[in-house]
């Protein structure tokens, strides 16, 4: 791969996983509350722990997904965002395992339902793609 | 995969900055669970969160203790002419142009009760709806409404009540 294709799938990747990072941050801190009770589907957390997850998680993919646009502060961005999203899909597989019928909660709260294991793949090409830059932006160094 | 102790840093700068901010944001929110105030998230995924009916007794115990805001959803003409005493007017048909206004004034957690013309009006139920969606948290309509308060004698205000 020569550089300036590397540097283009980087950038692409970027603006890409970055854009539904800022997207699905925004979506959630516009309704905590409705957050907070997709969060409480999950049966992982006593009330104010998804309370505490609902007002504070929404902001790390904010933050992450401007980073990760802008290009700032690149590996640390794209580590959480890799360790927030195993983080769900931990999360989705006990859900999935204990059977419980719920909503992700992913983008726009109380929007169309998705169910966990369209989310669980919904999910794989996102971590992909983090794989994806985290080695594009290893070589690069 | 280089992961040097300077990346692991950022990290926890990252998140330590997005939580802050999260957390400050919604201090409000935080408070209020943590005293338990706020009614626990539905648990049915997606649940249309809809203002839980109060019976007139219960609405008198409020108005006794002097809780929350009392609504009336009725048009400003037919506010003017009775409603429960202290109640604040809040058209329905003025939602959107009253709502900044409201916002700047009542906190969210504030407890809010809303009633119009009793049993067959439906516009406090739709107030209710609309500022669950503006982000208010506790919403009770009175369903008997103003006549079922009137009726029974309790404190009114306005030039023919």
């Amino acid at each position: 791969m020569t550089d300036s294709t590397r540097k283009r799938l980087t950038v692409a990747l970027r603006v890409v996983l970055g854009g539904i990072f800022l997207y699905a941050g925004g979506m959630k801190i516009a309704d905590p509350v409705t957050f907070a009770g997709n969060v409480a589907a999950y049966k992982l957390l006593p009330t104010f722990g998804n309370y505490l997850v609902a007002t504070t998680l929404p902001w790390v993919e904010l933050l992450c997904g401007l980073l990760l646009v802008t290009g700032c502060r690149l590996r640390a961005a794209t580590l959480i965002g890799l360790l927030m999203y195993l983080l769900f899909v931990v999360a989705l597989t006990s859900a999935i395992v204990r059977g419980l019928d719920i909503d992700c909660g992913c983008f726009r709260q109380g929007g169309p339902k998705s169910s966990p294991w369209v989310a669980l793949l919904r999910d794989l090409p996102l971590i992909a793609g983090m794989l994806l830059l985290l080695r594009l932006d290893g070589r690069r160094r | 995969m280089l992961i040097t102790r300077r990346v692991i840093i950022e990290m926890a700068l990252i998140v330590a900055i997005a939580s802050t901010v999260g957390l400050l944001w919604n201090r409000q929110l935080l408070v209020a669970s943590w005293s338990g105030a706020v009614q626990p998230p539905a648990l049915t995924p997606g649940a249309l969160r809809l203002p839980l009916p109060l019976g007139l007794m219960q609405v008198k115990e409020l108005f006794d203790r002097g809780e929350g805001y009392i609504l009336d959803a009725r048009d400003i003409a037919t506010f003017a002419t009775g409603h429960l005493k202290g109640a604040r007017s809040f058209p329905l048909g003025e939602f959107e142009a009253r709502l900044p206004e409201f916002r700047k004034q009542v906190p969210k957690t504030m407890p809010l009760v809303i009633y119009c013309n009793g049993y067959g009006c439906h516009d406090s139920m739709e107030l209710g709806k609309r500022l669950i969606a503006a982000g208010y948290w506790e919403i009770f309509v009175f369903e008997g409404g103003y006549p079922e308060w009137r009726d029974a004698g309790y404190p009114v205000e306005g030039s023919k009540p």
